[in-house]
């Protein structure tokens, strides 16, 4: 009994890693519509970063966050002034390939840069559990489900009760139309890359107590997050945090029941059925969207 | 008719040479980093060639054939470690069984959105790297496996590297010729259409599942193959390098730098890109591991959004036309007698038919979109040879009709004969074409990307199957609708007018009995709709195909049809003759007005 308690609580902190991580992916598709396949990359550039803060100057990942978010925000705003605001409304063909060119920059510019040494958080409380009713749980896992739970409320809110959020959501509704209406799109969709960019930022600082960084740690979750964003429904911040929970159970117990390496296999098997069967992701409450669908 | 066989400059001057080049230089040149890149260049250009086939022609961005080019080098490296088999042999059995693993994975996949197709081919490549990783007793796993080198001809194996390098160069020439002969047979063509606008294919009798998984086969079996080329090469294969995500990428960089749906565009791709890479490697790459990726990465970014069509373009529109001026070759010998084919500007063949039989019955037609009743039992039967009027107020259900007939929709109530045959479950809408019914769409829908010409073509295929006479066929087709004069240009070009020629054009090629017409009158001028009416009528009078027309334009649908039939709400409210319909009191209250009732009286 303990043992399948143990199992789920191990699923949904896993899942709270996901969530976290797509939060500012479908934040991004919901409001653009561009699909950024090197959203991955800004999770690592993150974990460098806030790797280097503690190597160098001795800040815990936990408060680099107050330097990431800044500095995610202006790389955000020049990789869409630069790139991504060409690709809005463009055609598929120039998306998928801009931003897989744009991703493998990155990763072999961190490779240049740092090498492919696998880089760890320095310092013991990665590894301190909470022991509750005979279950272990991770405190640092547990911190990444509690940020998870602050960046989805933030967003919501951001989206409800802002006249920029309000103005994104009508922006991913009909952009012309809100071009109409006295919406600057432009500066709409430089504030929603930003503030995807400054999700996965934060991310990026709180995934270093649990995982290495080296240059292509992106690829694996940023597949994970297309999982979490289709599951969730496309631009469904709500959903992407329930979604992302799921994928978390269904790898844990995935794994537990075939073999550990397997578990992620039973994720992506699960994303090629939803893309077929589901494409528009599991309905969750309309609110928290901010894509039209 | 003989003369001198003559050879056009570009292929004395530009092909040629490169054949040649190809062919001498593992002879000449020995130093085994030029041979490495040259081996490299050839491998990498035939994979580019072989993912073009699917990701340029058929417009399914795959980012995930390094699983194929994986299951290529393990299945033959796996056959010939563990049970003998010569590589030869295991090179067939990958290509293989990458085909048949791309056709069950990928059937249902093709009917996802461009994005999500690829998201999809990513998932498919991870899927098979965790599995090679895991099945460690068969794979060995991370570490890899080592192939012991044995140089002897059945093992796939040689003792100079020239004779690697001739298997390279044949491998790139069998996946050039055979994007060569994709691009101009039935196959590219169709698998264009799709890639353009599938709706549009469909309607041409275009099977669009079918021939994105043809063209998916043919691209995984040759991706496999390059993968056992390259592990007899290097004799080592692991899963880290075989399904790097940044490998699949690179076979389709080298088609997007060259020219993304052209044959010759992935080689282009990998001579810019090898030596490049060779450079990058052999000069810095010891110190700066990631760098040539980096530029590869770089290079992606600027050809997508500066120069997407790549460097072939280029080629085409600027190198090419000056070389032509250049004068021919003539070489003494004389070509063989020749029949000399005069294609006549014969009309086109008229259909056989049997005039005053019923061709088209459609029996308590209805058609839901959830509580909204599209259209609720309307019966209406076309005979042979007619031309029949559909009128109504816009959202009556005019082109809902249409949809049920052609088989994008299903009718959920009701039945259609055409013929003898019931086609009311027939569907998608290819299989409508081909029993003969064609249409044309009231938002044109041209394939942009390709010429006037190649998208009639795509129609022509459904009434001929010899290359020959489809090409005969839409030329005939072209100058019956007038639009010789700009078969070169891409559909984009054209004005709306003209799109609703080649919107005709296409319907036509494709040979049909009965054809709907969507108000191909709509955007045109007094003039070219003088024009076009007195082209519908050829196309009743000359080609003996029955006509079902939507048209708003009432002086238009009052000159063409014997007959006419009016919708609205769904229903049909009124059928006659123009004459019974103009004074028909519904018909007035539901569309035409008492203005027009004045109007016709005073005119």
């Amino acid at each position: 009994m303990t043992g399948a308690v143990q199992l789920i609580l191990n699923g949904i902190l896993l899942g709270g890693i996901y969530a976290l991580i797509s939060m500012g992916l479908t934040l991004i598709f919901g409001v653009m519509k561009v699909v950024n396949f090197a959203h991955g990359e800004f999770l690592m550039l993150a974990m460098y970063c806030s790797f280097w803060l503690q190597y160098y100057f001795g800040v815990h990942p936990y408060l680099s966050v107050v330097f990431i978010i800044p500095a995610a925000f202006v790389v955000g705003l020049l990789v869409q002034k630069g790139l991504i605001q060409r690709l809005v409304g463009s055609t598929d063909f120039a998306q998928i390939f801009a931003t897989v060119g744009l991703m493998i920059v990155l990763q072999n510019g961190a490779l240049l840069l740092w090498t492919a040494d696998f880089r760890n958080f320095q310092g013991g409380s990665g590894a301190q559990s909470i022991q509750i009713a005979g279950c272990l749980i991770s405190q640092s896992r547990l911190i990444i489900l509690a940020a998870a739970v602050l960046v989805m409320t933030g967003l919501v809110l951001f989206l409800k009760k802002t006249h920029t959020g309000r103005a994104m959501r009508a922006t991913s509704q009909n952009g012309t139309a809100a071009w109409l209406m006295g919406i600057n799109v432009n500066r709409v969709y430089m504030i929603a890359f930003g503030l995807g960019t400054v999700c996965v930022g934060i991310a990026g600082a709180m995934l270093l107590p649990v995982y290495s960084v080296f240059p292509t740690v992106g690829s694996y979750f940023v597949l994970i997050a297309f999982v979490v964003v289709v599951l969730g429904g496309m631009g469904d911040i709500v959903g992407a945090f329930v979604a992302g929970i799921m994928v978390g159970l269904i790898e844990t117990v995935g794994g537990y029941l075939l073999a550990p390496r397997l578990g992620v296999l039973c994720v992506f098997v699960l994303f090629v059925l939803m893309l077929l069967f589901l494409p528009s992701g599991i309905r969750f409450k309309k609110r928290s969207t901010v894509a039209s669908r | 008719m003989s003369g001198a066989v003559k050879i056009k400059p570009t292929v004395y001057l530009v092909f040629g040479p490169f054949l040649l080049i190809l062919l001498i230089f593992p002879l000449v040149i020995n130093a085994p980093i030029h041979l490495d890149m040259f081996i490299t260049f050839c491998i990498m250009a035939g994979l580019g060639c072989a993912w073009n086939i699917v990701g340029g022609y058929g417009g399914q961005f795959s980012i995930g054939h390094g699983a194929f080019f994986g299951i290529g080098a393990y299945t033959s490296t796996l056959l010939y470690l563990r049970l003998g088999v010569s590589p030869w042999i295991g090179m067939l059995c990958g290509g293989t069984l990458a085909a048949v693993v791309s056709l069950a994975i990928f059937w249902p996949c093709f009917r996802l959105r461009g994005i999500f197709f690829t998201m999809a081919s990513l998932a498919f490549a991870e899927i098979v790297m965790v599995l090679s990783v895991y099945w460690q007793s068969l794979t060995n796993g991370n570490v890899g496996l080592l192939i012991l080198y044995d140089p002897k001809l059945v093992n796939f194996m040689f003792d100079s590297k020239a004779s690697y390098a001739y298997t390279a160069v044949i491998y790139m020439l069998v996946v050039f010729g055979i994007s060569v002969a994709v691009e101009n047979t039935k196959l590219g063509s169709h698998l264009t259409a799709v890639r353009e606008d599938e709706e549009a294919a469909e309607s041409l009798g275009v099977g669009s599942t079918r021939y994105k998984a043809y063209a998916m086969m043919i691209s995984a079996f040759f991706t496999a193959i390059g993968g056992t080329i390259l592990a007899q090469y290097t004799q080592f294969i692991d899963p880290d390098t075989l399904f790097d995500v940044a490998l699949s990428v690179r076979f389709a960089l080298l088609a997007i730098i060259g020219g993304i749906a052209t044959a010759a565009g992935p080689i282009v791709g990998s001579l810019i890109m090898t030596p490049l890479d060779t450079l990058l490697r052999g000069s810095l790459g010891g110190h700066f591991s990631g760098l040539g990726l980096f530029v590869y990465g770089i290079f992606l970014i600027l050809f997508v959004l500066l120069l997407p069509e790549g460097v072939m373009k280029w080629i085409r529109e600027k190198v090419f036309p000056t070389i032509n001026k250049l004068p021919e070759l003539s070489l003494p010998w004389k070509r063989a007698e020749q029949a000399e084919i005069h294609t006549s500007p014969a009309k086109p063949v008229p259909v056989a038919m049997r005039p005053g039989e019923t061709l088209l019955d459609m029996l308590d037609i209805s058609k839901f979109f959830g509580g909204l009743s599209a259209l609720s039992d309307v019966s209406m039967s076309i005979r042979e040879g007619e031309i029949v009027g559909l009128i109504g107020p816009n959202g009556a259900g005019k082109t809902t009709l249409f949809n049920v007939i052609d088989g994008y929709y299903k009718p959920d109530k009701g039945t259609i004969r055409l013929g003898n045959e019931d086609i009311t479950r027939v569907s998608p809408p290819h299989k409508i074409c081909s029993r003969g019914i064609g249409r044309t769409f009231q938002i044109v829908k041209p394939f942009r990307n390709i010429s006037v010409f190649e998208n009639v073509l795509v129609g022509s295929w459904q009434k001929h199957s010899s290359g020959k006479a489809a090409r005969a066929g839409t030329r005939e087709i072209l100058e019956f609708v007038d639009l010789e004069r700009c078969s070169d240009l891409p559909g984009s070009n054209l004005t709306i007018s003209d799109r609703k020629r080649l919107e005709l054009a296409r319907a036509l090629a494709t040979g049909p009995r009965l054809l709907l017409l969507d108000e191909v009158m709509a955007g045109l001028n007094p003039t070219e709709i003088r024009e076009m009416i007195r082209l519908v009528k050829r196309i009743s009078s000359e080609m003996h195909i029955t006509l079902l027309i939507i048209e708003h334009n009432m002086k238009a649908i009052m000159a063409l049809s014997q007959r006419i039939v009016v919708l609205d709400y769904g229903a049909k409210i009124a059928e006659g003759t123009p004459e019974e319909i103009v004074r028909n009191e519904a018909v007035i209250k539901a569309y035409l007005g008492e203005e027009y009732l004045q109007h016709v009286a005073s005119a």
